[in-house]
């Protein structure tokens, strides 16, 4: 699946979660909490999010195929749905970041002014 | 994409997942919040708080997870499927041989079939290029005695005005007869016409390509217009704009071409161009004129019913108004697509698609002969496939790939034999089976039906095969020894090869039937001498010949001098040609005998009628078996006299035909016509008018001199050699005389051909038929050639075992035999019995023959024993040659 630029400063924060999603997968396979923590960790508390609306990011993720599940072994023994970042899911990232990126220093040159 | 195929696999339900999922997230957050130091209650109530509301969420991710899956399930399938179809071509090019011959058997089953296809689609399956064709009806009379009958003029008129389902009703003549045309240089050319009246493209909705359509001034006027076919606009004027609307000389008058009609609608004749026909201020009488095939076209929404009742109370109408010609007469309606195509085409047609499809389904047989045999080799690979987890339909699956890509290839394959088939066939189908200007053509619709048909024998002969192999227990299979492997797979491949031949003999029985009707209506006696007649239509101008005087001195001056060409015999003149036409077209003569009891009109006899010249049946060698021929007696103006054939003489009741006198007049005269008196003065001997006639047609003959005819068929007998040879002769005679070189040649052929075509319908159906029948045996003696080889193969060390035991290489030799005598016998049996019951279906396509004809049983028998020994040879040879210590020896 080709990636989907999102054209629209609202499509934009919509597509934020995503992309933090995808970004915390780069570091490897993680279960739901874990990619909760991370960005909780990374975001410093900038990005409350319920955790509850992980799951419907992650399902739509993983229905587009830029992530994909299976089943692995959690810190407690037990078993746990793993997360991973696919080939689409990388290019993905590339192309959000690469978006918000020319999002983010458009607003700043707006700000500068 | 593996990962998430085996996730996919080994799936929990999607809300169990979910469940799980969000318990973990709990846990652990729970536990974190106590490692910061919470009380556990509350840690556990603030995670739950913290996710928010579950049974939403529950909701939207199983909602999102389903549709995953689904679109999951195709991607896979998709992927599959071109795995197996990338697997079955690397197993179809692992077995070159098998591969060839199977797509080969399928290419020419297919291939047949494709072409009948194209037969049936031309004629029954697509509509008349029309606009809504559906609309369209032939309306006809329905006397007392034919339910089918032309119709008068003054009739169709009133049925167009008086009827209220109908938004216009035409007609036209049903014979294409002929013009002559004056070309700018003084020659002229004969040129196919047909008469129309003036609304009948209006009701066909033929837009014309260049000019305009007759109207109803031209028929008020009674103007003399005709319209050209697209064909004789190129071939003839090039193309040319200007023509429209110009005068032409035709048989010596002017004509106004008012416009070109296009080609894809050159249906109702073979025609080059019409003439309208005006029928305005017409006489009574000619409400008794039955001339007319009428067409009309239906209001939209109009049932035939519906059009049937509106015109049969117009009839009823009708029938109060003019009881003098139409008591007893209303109307029959048929859909105008059946009027066209007609009966025959439709059982040759109906027959010729019955024919290939057994063809195919032979093949189909064979291809799956090939492929149990290849699974009993294969049985090895496919218990590992099972073994290693894949599920037995899964295998199914995949054999069927496999047998659907080779039947795709062979479809391929088999549009090329189709459009092979198509290219030649045009060749061998007779004039006048197919309507009109129908002709086969290649296209989409073939190449379609191919794809189809392919797909669906690839599933049809794939199927046993597959679900035959996958028949095992798999340790048993992958511990054995691969040979050992026989069992119900035999005993399926002898099923099959019984049906190919029963298949086969029933085929060859049709074919034998239909070749035996050949043969009668070719070698049947017809009376008179086919060989080395030259004949033509002889055409002269009418202004040239303005007298019958001086059109007699012509034909006489023409024969006297063709007589003088070195080489030729005799030579008559004749108004029709024995199996062949007439220029009176269908024009059949009531008669009764003079001073007989009257008879009511229409119960009245009828005979054909023919004018003839004194030297017609010494030219034809036909013999005047009572009284006299013609002679220079009966001439213009002399006391009228016929010549009647037996049938005619019979039909006078045991009396001596010579010297009665006999009324005669056209059957569509109208009642209060005079009828003509004739005194017969000789019987000449039976002639077949058609080849298949199934009762002698009753045959009255006059002397040309006494009824003289504008277009006349030319006769000449040559003394020797070929008869066409003369045609260069006897065109510069014509030539010569004819000063003003108006006269058209038209037609040169010879008795024989004209013989020939007269068979043709029948040659072609037992040509074809003939032809797939052969294919059909050749392919089932493949069939039987196929399982006999294999067990051969297979059973070599039974052989061997045997022949050490005391066997004689007879004994073994018998074995082998017997179980394809078995085979062959019981599909033989099944055959003739089929055969039987199936000949009753082509009986209205036979002469000379009977249905259950015990001489074809017993030809088919034989044929079938011989090519049978042929196929059994081979592998009982090879049975009887085994050598015991070699035998034994082999694994």
């Amino acid at each position: 699946m080709p990636p989907t630029p999102n054209k629209t400063p609202n499509a934009l924060l919509h597509g934020a979660l995503d992309a933090l999603i995808l970004k915390t997968l780069t570091r490897g396979p993680s279960h739901g909490y874990a990619v909760a923590r991370f960005i909780e960790e990374t975001t410093g508390d900038a990005f409350l999010i319920e955790d509850g609306s992980l799951y419907p990011a992650l399902y739509r993720l993983e229905r587009k195929g830029w992530v994909e599940a299976e089943w692995g072994t959690s810190e407690l023994g037990r078993r746990a749905k793993l997360y991973r970042l696919t080939k689409a899911g990388r290019e993905q990232l590339v192309a959000e970041m690469a978006t918000w990126r020319k999002f983010a220093s458009g607003v700043s040159k707006v700000f500068a002014t | 994409m593996k990962r998430s195929l085996r996730s996919w696999l080994w799936r929990v339900p999607i809300d169990q997942e979910f469940d799980e999922e969000i318990a973990l997230h709990i846990e652990m957050r729970t536990r974190e919040l106590i490692a910061g130091g919470m009380d556990p209650a509350a840690a556990r109530a603030a995670a739950i708080r913290k996710m928010g509301d579950v049974r939403t969420l529950k909701r939207e991710c199983v909602d999102l997870g389903r549709k995953r899956d689904r679109e999951m399930r195709v991607t896979l399938w998709l992927e599959e499927l071109r795995d197996d179809i990338k697997f079955a071509i690397r197993q179809l090019s692992a077995a070159p041989a098998f591969t060839l011959v199977a797509t080969l058997t399928l290419a020419l089953g297919i291939g047949a079939n494709s072409a009948i296809f194209a037969l049936v689609d031309a004629t029954l399956l697509r509509p008349l290029p029309y606009p809504h064709p559906d609309r369209l009806v032939s309306i006809w009379e329905k006397s007392p005695v034919n339910a089918r009958g032309f119709a008068s003029p003054p009739n169709m008129l009133d049925w167009n005005s008086r009827s209220r389902t109908f938004e216009n009703i035409a007609g036209f003549t049903p014979a294409v007869a002929s013009m002559v045309l004056a070309k700018p240089d003084g020659s002229a050319e004969t040129i196919s016409r047909q008469w129309v009246t003036a609304g009948i493209f209006e009701v066909l909705g033929v837009p014309p390509i260049a000019g305009r359509m007759f109207s109803s001034e031209d028929e008020q006027k009674r103007a003399r217009v005709v319209m050209f076919s697209e064909g004789l606009w190129e071939s003839r004027f090039n193309r040319n704009p200007a023509i429209v609307g110009s005068e032409v000389k035709l048989d010596g008058e002017l004509w106004t071409v008012v416009g070109v009609v296009p080609k894809e609608f050159e249906i109702l004749g073979k025609t080059s161009m019409w003439a309208m026909r005006p029928f305005v201020n017409m006489p009574p009488r000619a409400r008794g004129a039955y001339q007319l095939q009428v067409v009309g076209r239906m209001k939209p929404g109009v049932a035939l019913q519906a059009a049937q009742a509106d015109l049969a109370a117009v009839a009823e109408g009708l029938a109060r108004e003019y009881p003098q010609f139409n008591k007893d007469r209303t109307v029959t309606l048929e859909p105008m697509h059946d009027t066209m195509v007609g009966s025959d085409l439709k059982t040759t047609s109906m027959l010729f698609l019955g024919v290939v499809g057994f063809v195919l389904l032979i093949c189909c047989a064979n291809v799956a002969n090939l492929l149990l045999a290849r699974a009993t080799a294969r049985t090895r690979e496919l218990a590992v496939r099972s073994a290693l987890g894949a599920g037995r339909l899964r295998i199914v699956r995949q054999l069927l790939t496999e047998s659907v890509v080779l039947a795709l290839v062979g479809g391929a394959l088999g549009i090329g034999v189709g459009a092979f088939i198509l290219r030649v066939a045009p060749t061998l189908i007779p004039d006048g089976l197919l309507p009109g200007t129908v002709t086969l053509q290649f296209d989409m619709r073939v190449v379609g039906f191919c794809a189809v048909a392919a797909l669906m024998v690839g599933v049809l002969f794939g199927i046993a095969p597959a679900w035959q192999a996958t028949s095992f227990s798999s340790p048993e299979v992958m511990g054995s020894d691969s040979r050992t492997t026989t069992g119900g797979g035999g005993r399926m491949r002898s099923l099959l090869v019984v049906g190919e031949v029963a298949t086969a003999v029933l085929l060859l029985f049709g074919a034998g039937l239909l070749l035996r009707t050949l043969i009668a209506v070719e070698s049947f006696d017809r009376g008179f001498k086919a060989e080395s007649v030259l004949t033509m239509m002889v055409d002269p101008l009418g202004s040239t010949f303005p007298t019958p005087e001086k059109l007699q001195q012509f034909f006489d001056q023409v024969e006297a001098d063709t007589r003088a060409i070195p080489g030729v015999q005799d030579v008559g003149w004749s108004s029709g040609l024995p199996l062949g036409e007439s220029v009176f077209g269908e024009y059949p003569q009531t008669y009764e005998v003079v001073g007989d009891a009257p008879v009511a009109e229409g119960r009245k006899p009828t005979s054909s009628y023919q004018v003839v010249s004194p030297s017609y049946f010494s030219t034809l060698d036909l013999a005047i078996v009572a009284g006299r021929g013609f002679d220079a007696r009966d001439k213009r103006g002399s006391p009228r006299v016929a010549i009647v054939n037996e049938a005619f003489a019979r039909s006078l009741g045991g009396r001596d035909p010579i010297g009665l006198q006999i009324a005669v007049k056209p059957a569509d005269a109208a009642p209060g016509d005079k009828p003509t008196i004739l005194e017969i003065v000789g019987v000449a001997k039976q002639v077949k008018q058609r080849p298949d006639e199934s009762s002698d047609f009753v045959q009255l003959y006059a002397p040309v001199a006494q009824d003289l005819v504008g277009d006349i068929f030319m006769l000449v007998r040559s003394q020797s050699g070929r008869a066409s040879a003369l045609a260069p002769s006897v065109r510069a005679v014509i030539e010569r005389i004819d000063r003003s070189q108006t006269t058209s040649v038209a037609s040169v052929t010879t008795l024989e051909d004209v013989e020939w075509a007269a068979t043709g319908r029948h040659r072609f159906r037992a040509v074809m038929v003939a032809a797939f029948a052969t294919l059909a045996l050749v392919l089932a003696m493949v069939g039987v050639f196929g399982i006999l080889a294999y067990s051969v193969q297979q059973r070599i060390r039974d052989f061997g075992v045997r022949r050490a035991l005391g066997a004689t290489s007879g004994d073994v030799m018998r074995l082998v035999v017997g179980s394809a005598i078995k085979v062959i016998v019981a599909g033989a049996v099944i055959g003739l019995v089929l055969a039987a019951a199936f000949g009753r279906l082509i009986a209205t396509m036979l002469f000379g023959v009977q249905p259950l004809d015990l001489a074809t049983f017993a030809l088919v028998t034989i044929v079938l024993a011989i090519t049978a020994a042929l196929s059994i040879a081979g592998p009982a040879w090879r049975a009887a040659r085994i050598d015991p210590a070699v035998a034994l020896r082999t694994k």
